[in-house]
């Protein structure tokens, strides 16, 4: 238990530091780094809370597949950030004046509600079941396409509108740009791919102002 | 019919819809890219929509909840999907004219338009914090889209880039509140919620207004309440005045409809909290709806200010939380929808040889130039002002009347006040186009007004002008009709 | 005899249309005569109508139009017409012909009679108005109807600066007490939920001495009310506090004067008490306030008429004074007494009024006295007639018998000061110190008008500021040359001086035992109770009509004295020792002073209300005008384009400040909640 809680505690205040390194490096590429490094440690929270399924979803997907594409976007990019946030630190004073206060109430929240012994009612916290005797895979495959099928169907319809948008706003058909169609490829036939010109015999034809430069030469 | 899809009846028009999108989608990627053929789907999406509400006036009332309760169908949400329905069908109709002339016609839109017509029906029968969020990120993704629409054009874009940027950060909140009302609830449902909200105490636990507050956060950004309506001008202004008219009326309704679900249902129990906070929306929303559209030189703009201050009109009725309250609510939604798109049918006609143009001034002499035009925006805007007997007096009375039973004099008074301020604006537009003279020339001309522009202006004309007159249809007017749907689809909430 | 009711009403408003609206195609000759036959008409078919109702005891009420229905507000628009108002009838309309007739000669010099005459018709229509509301709306509508009529015709000669102030000066005056009426309408509808007469009287006695909480303290319902009411009449009349405005209405045409500002208009106040007597009747303590306001108004106007050398000045005050009268018989309950007065008033100021119109006329457009003299010989008529008037006003009569109107009238209103009784007989004492100094001013203004030695010879071109304005003047003198020996008025303007003196010898005689009684019959025997009617409610325990006839001797006396006194006194200081007024004068001068500046009112008022208003307006202009008005006017700008321009500000167009303004929605928000929202 202790342990546990000595991880927790590392894993959070990483997480919470690299958080703060995402938007206030000033390498961009950097910053995509600590996202990696944020997204690492939240993985390490889900294992201490016996969630290792989604850990491993969240390192394969997120790490794997988001951020690194993040990361090529920001290279090829070349943002320029220090622009960006020209206009963002006119604000800053007022900005950090809020942030504080927002933090201020939650921390007070925090306080009054879990630091006093038994500030909050009892039966108003329900911590979630962790299923017993199977794996974490199996017990979401069990609900996933069960009880949550609206949602898994939901989610799936939210991924089919973000491919559309994808597509509607940036593919573009060139006319002029050659792109290489396998199936035409493929149904290439002898009749498709040849043709035969006649060409007319009975040797060169040079123009008599050229072949006068020629014989000049 | 199998068996599943009986079970599944009161989902049968979210089914309709996202097949048909999908159908949609693989015909328009299969044939040749032409523009007819994006008309032909636009025609096809329509009917699709038509098709959903036969399904949905169908469907029978009952206390209907699928998924483990997470989707809820009973009259309200029957009530207020219709109005969603129709407006997304009226501002697809309005779509391809405009469309074709800019020049981004494409059968995405019309795929684009159902999926996020979907997605507002399930948020409108959204039980549960995870089909909320669900719900309601299909419709915002969608809508994002559509608002960059126009990728050639640079305000289209970048009102898409500013929505969804802007979107994404309320949907955060959202998220945060929902986990906090998780956190602090052990639930999701909004049934469930209730049973806590209910117990003694619960107003007193802080983590569960944070929570509340959060939650809400998002919700009046989609409904673009003040102070989270920053987007709401910018992005009318610079989204394709089709997607914009689609904006204004059904995205609104469906997340009004997710809000009030929210409130009176799931958090009933802890009512007196969130009724302050919806009295601040409300009063914020009218007062600056009404003072910052005077300064308005553009038409899309100045209905931006006015659907902000309308949506203060309408959180009027659900700061009275009470069945009359919502009653104001639906009768207001269903007025205001018909004015908006009336109003939208006249922009889209404001457009010159040289292209579209956006400003009041552009209006001048429009009485003498294009008289049913004028005579149009003349009916939408008395009736968006609140002059009775037009229809859109009729949802503010409604609202006030409720806010005046439920004790809540000031927020009536403010409202009246900031109505009579926001029938300044609203006439000015009637004075520019009925006194001033228009310039001469044959290239400030309007073009033609298009059939299918021309149809929605005279069907808005005559429901506003007719809708709430003492005129029998089969027993009593069509505002009757209304208000009896809409009390007691209010009172289907209440259970 | 309800179509000649209707008659009488219309028929000046036609004069009025046709004259007003077609004087300029008719011409000016036939708009006269139109609007003054069509007056003349309707004052024959009041005095028919005078008869009937009066001695025929005929009570009619004639429906004209449903008027205005708004939730319990049900008004109609119906002619009232019973024995009040057949007195009223009678009196507007006779004085307002014969105004008429006398206006063809007074005016005969002026470019634009056709609107003259169309404002005299219209004022007689207003008044008509007024006299036979049914209900309180129609006569609130005749009386400010009579305003704007007399701010249209105190400011005639619009060319001239001073008739324009004195026309916004009436006005601006008679707005607060017209403030004061509307607010008694109000009261009165809201307590007896109709402003219809009969529902009015027929609520008030269940409201008598009820009382309704205000700012804490218990005032009583009635007395407000009646209060209320009664400023209004104070401004129309012209009472102590609310009469300035009336001396300076003398800027106005002469017969203008002598229609509104002395026979009819001012008297509506008079004439609203009585008609709402049932609800005065009913509030005792207002009832003391009117009669004191009366006395004050009677010594107040008497003295400052004393000092005056403006012929029509001092017509005014003791028009002024007159109406003081007038309010202490309602006062005291004597309301029969008190329209007696306004009835025989009427005629024989009038024809003051038109005699001086007539002396003015013979000296060229010359007011003040001190530039005449001596004009006995030359305009004998004119004399008479005046001599008449001045006798009439002074109440010349021989005690207990008989003598000219004004001797009735104003001997029952002091006998009935007398009866009731005022603590320590003060209106008594006042109304007889008044009358005698009526008497030396009326005496005064005969004396230096017509007896003493001439003053107008030589120097007379020397006009005063007082004149008429100076387009007719230049016209008199075109056409009478620059020959100053003045001369007798034409009969046009003779006729109506015959008529009104006629009334003023007299109207007391024939009337007095209907009007106020013989005191020898009891109850219903007494024909003033016949003759009146219901139109007049006295209080249960209201006799003051027989007490004043239980008097002493000498309180008979007393007004009969006061009246040869002051003839005497002017006698002495203007005949026989000329030089006393002077050495008067100079003895008293702080009071002479006093007097001559009309007791510092209009300065006091100058001080309180009319410098700081301009002050405040000259602030507005310069300072709001310059950043609000000229911002709000130039497009709505400045107020509401701060606050959009506030709106727009936070409307950049980055995202960014987006964000934050959502950021700091939710802090404020969140604040909210923890600092009070959540506790509850």
């Amino acid at each position: 238990m202790t342990l546990a809680a000595a991880f927790f505690y590392l894993f959070a205040a990483i997480t919470v530091a690299s958080a703060f390194k995402v938007i206030s490096a000033k390498n961009p590429v950097h910053a995509v780094l600590y996202l990696i490094l944020a997204f690492f440690n939240a993985a390490g929270l889900f294992v201490l809370l016996g969630a290792e399924f989604l850990a491993m979803i969240l390192v394969v997907v997120y790490v794997g597949a988001v951020a690194v594409l993040f990361l090529f976007v920001v290279m090829m990019l070349d943002v320029d950030f220090a622009q960006l946030r020209a206009g963002f630190m006119k604000n800053a004073t007022l900005g950090f004046t809020v942030g504080m206060i927002v933090l201020a109430e939650i921390v007070f929240f925090v306080a009054t509600q879990f630091l006093k012994p038994g500030a909050l009612p009892a039966g108003l916290v329900r911590a979630a079941p962790i299923p017993q005797g199977i794996t974490n895979t199996e017990a979401l495959g069990r609900v996933l396409y069960t009880k949550y099928v609206y949602f898994f169907q939901g989610a799936g319809l939210i991924l089919l509108v973000a491919m559309i948008g994808a597509i509607v706003l940036t593919l573009r058909h060139k006319p002029n740009v050659r792109r290489q169609n396998i199936s035409e490829q493929n149904a290439r036939t002898k009749s498709t791919a040849m043709d035969v010109i006649k060409v007319p015999s009975g040797g060169y034809n040079i123009p008599d102002k050229a072949a006068a430069k020629v014989a000049a030469e | 019919m199998p068996r599943y899809l009986v079970e599944l009846a009161p989902l049968h028009s979210e089914l309709i819809l996202i097949i048909g999108a999908m159908v949609l989608l693989l015909w328009g990627a299969f044939r040749p890219e032409t523009e007819r053929q994006a008309d032909i789907i636009s025609w096809a999406a329509i009917g699709v929509l038509a098709l959903a509400g036969i399904v949905l006036a169908r469907q029978p009332l009952g206390n209907n909840t699928l998924f483990d309760g997470s989707f809820r169908f009973d009259a309200f949400a029957r009530y207020v999907k219709m109005i969603v329905i129709i407006s997304s069908a009226g501002a697809l109709l309005l779509a391809p004219n405009d469309a074709r002339r800019g020049k981004y016609l494409k059968f995405e839109y019309a795929v684009l338009l159902l999926l996020a017509t979907a997605g507002m029906l399930m948020m409108i029968s959204a039980n549960d914090l995870i089909s909320l969020y669900l719900s309601l990120e299909l419709q915002s993704l969608a809508l994002y889209v559509l608002a960059a629409f126009k990728r050639d054009d640079v305000r289209s874009s970048e009102a898409g880039l500013k929505y969804f940027v802007l979107g994404a950060l309320s949907s955060g909140m959202l998220l945060y509140g929902a986990s906090l009302v998780y956190g602090f609830t052990g639930a999701t449902n909004f049934n469930d919620i209730a049973a806590v909200a209910l117990t003694k105490g619960a107003g007193q636990n802080i983590g569960l207004i944070f929570g509340l507050v959060f939650l809400m956060v998002g919700l009046a950004f989609k409904i673009s309440a003040v102070p989270f309506h920053m987007w709401t001008p910018d992005v009318y202004e610079g989204a394709p005045t089709p997607v914009t008219a689609l904006f204004a009326a059904a995205p609104k309704a469906a997340a009004f409809a997710l809000l009030t679900r929210v409130m009176i249902t799931a958090f009933g129990g802890i009512k007196p909290q969130w009724q302050q906070i919806i009295i601040f929306l409300s009063i914020a929303s009218m007062v600056l709806g009404a003072v910052a559209a005077i300064g308005q030189t553009n038409v899309k703009r100045l209905l931006a200010y006015s659907s902000i201050g309308n949506m203060g009109f309408v959180l009027v009725g659900l700061a009275a939380a009470s069945p009359e309250g919502i009653e104001g609510v639906l009768i207001y939604l269903a007025t205001y929808l018909v004015m908006t798109l009336g109003a939208f049918a006249v922009v889209l006609c404001m457009r010159r040889r040289s292209g579209p143009v956006e400003e009041i001034a552009d209006l001048a002499g429009l009485a003498t130039t294009n008289p049913g035009m004028a005579a149009t925006m003349a009916i939408m805007m008395f009736s968006l002002a609140g002059i009775p007997p037009l229809a859109g007096f009729w949802g503010k009375y409604y609202v006030f009347l409720a806010a005046v039973k439920a004790d809540l004099w000031p927020l009536a008074i403010i409202g009246v006040v900031a109505s009579v301020v926001g029938a300044f604006y609203y006439i000015r537009i009637v004075i520019v186009m009925y006194v001033n003279d228009a310039k001469s020339g044959a290239e400030n001309r309007f073009m033609r007004v298009p059939l299918r522009e021309s149809t929605v202006m005279a069907l808005a004309c005559l429901i506003t002008l007719l809708g709430f007159l003492p005129f029998p249809l089969r027993n009593g007017s069509l505002g009757d009709w209304i208000i009896a749907t809409a009390s007691a689809a209010a009172r289907s909430l209440f259970g | 005899m309800q179509n000649a009711a209707l008659l009488i009403v219309f028929l000046p408003l036609a004069g009025a249309l046709i004259a007003g609206f077609f004087g300029r195609v008719l011409g000016e000759r036939p708009s006269e005569v139109v609007t003054t036959a069509f007056l003349l008409l309707a004052a024959i078919l009041s005095w028919w109508v005078f008869t009937q109702v009066g001695f025929g005891h005929a009570v009619f009420k004639v429906p004209v139009m449903r008027w205005i229905t708004s939730g319990d507000l049900d008004v109609n628009w119906t002619l009232r017409v019973d024995t009040l108002t057949a007195v009223m009838l009678v009196v507007v309309t006779t004085v307002s012909s014969l105004v008429h007739l006398y206006s063809i000669g007074y005016m005969a010099e002026d470019d634009s009679r056709q609107r003259f005459f169309a404002y005299l018709s219209l004022f007689t229509f207003a008044m008509l108005m007024l006299v036979t509301a049914d209900n309180l709306l129609q006569m609130f509508f005749g009386w400010e109807g009579v305003g704007l009529a007399s701010y249209l015709l105190i400011g005639f000669w619009y060319k001239k600066p001073s008739a324009n102030a004195a026309a916004i000066k009436a006005f601006v005056v008679n707005r607060v007490g017209d403030f004061g009426f509307a607010l008694g309408i109000f009261g009165l509808f809201a307590v007896c939920g109709s402003i219809n007469l009969d529902q009015i009287f027929g609520a008030v006695p269940a409201l008598a001495g009820k009382p309704f909480e205000f700012l804490g303290y218990q005032v009583d319902t009635l007395t407000c009310l009646a209060l209320l009411l009664f400023m209004g009449a104070m401004g129309k009349s012209a009472q102590f506090l609310l009469h300035t405005w009336l001396p300076d209405a003398m800027e106005g045409p002469t017969p203008v004067s002598a229609l509104i500002h002395a026979a009819t208009m001012v008297t509506a106040g008079v004439f609203m008490v009585a008609r709402l007597s049932p609800v005065f009747e009913l509030a005792p303590e207002a009832l003391k306030f009117v009669t004191f306001i009366g006395a004050l108004t009677a010594f107040f106007a008497a003295t400052v008429g004393l000092v005056q050398n403006d012929i029509k000045r001092v017509i005014a005050y003791s028009t002024c004074s007159q109406l003081g009268y007038m309010f202490v018989a309602c006062g005291v309950g004597a309301y029969t007494a008190g329209i007696f007065h306004l009835f025989t008033h009427a005629f024989f100021k009038a024809l003051l009024f038109l005699g001086a119109g007539s002396v003015i006329h013979a000296m060229h457009h010359e007011q003040d006295m001190r530039n005449m003299g001596g004009l006995q010989k030359l305009i004998p008529k004119t004399w008479a007639m005046m001599l008449i008037g001045t006798l009439a006003l002074t109440g010349v009569g021989i005690p207990g018998w008989i003598g000219f109107a004004g001797f009735h009238s104003k001997d029952a209103i002091i006998e009935s000061a007398y009866a009731a009784h005022t603590p320590n007989n003060y209106a008594f004492w006042a109304l007889v110190i008044a009358a005698f100094m009526t008497s030396f001013y009326s005496w005064r203004l005969m004396f230096m008008t017509f007896h003493q030695p001439a003053r107008w010879g030589a120097d007379h071109a020397v006009h005063d500021e007082h004149a008429e304005p100076a387009t007719a003047s230049d016209h008199a003198h075109d056409d009478h040359g620059h020959d100053h020996t003045p001369r007798e008025s034409p009969l046009v303007m003779l006729v109506p001086l015959y008529g009104l003196a006629a009334g003023a010898v007299l109207a007391g005689v024939v009337f007095t035992k209907y009007f106020i009684g013989t005191g020898h019959g009891h109850g219903e025997a007494d024909p003033y109770k016949a003759f009146w009617g219901p139109s007049i409610t006295e209080g249960a325990h209201n006799h003051i009509l027989h007490a004043m006839h239980e008097i002493p001797h000498w309180v008979g006396f007393a007004p009969f004295v006061a009246m040869l006194a002051g003839l005497g006194l002017a006698y002495v200081y203007y005949i026989r020792s000329p030089w006393l007024p002077a050495a008067t004068a100079r003895t008293f001068r702080p009071l002479y002073l006093f007097f001559l500046n009309r007791w510092y009112i209009d300065e006091l008022y100058d001080f309180l209300f009319v410098r700081p208003a301009f002050a405040i307006g000259r602030a507005l202009w310069k300072g709001g005008d310059g950043t609000v008005i000229d911002g709000t006017i130039d497009g709505t700008a400045s107020t509401v384009g701060w606050f959009t321009g506030r709106a727009v500000r936070f409307q950049t167009g980055y995202v960014y400040n987006y964000a934050f303004v959502m950021l700091i929605g939710v802090a404020a928000i969140l604040t909210y909640m923890i600092a009070g929202g959540v506790g509850r």
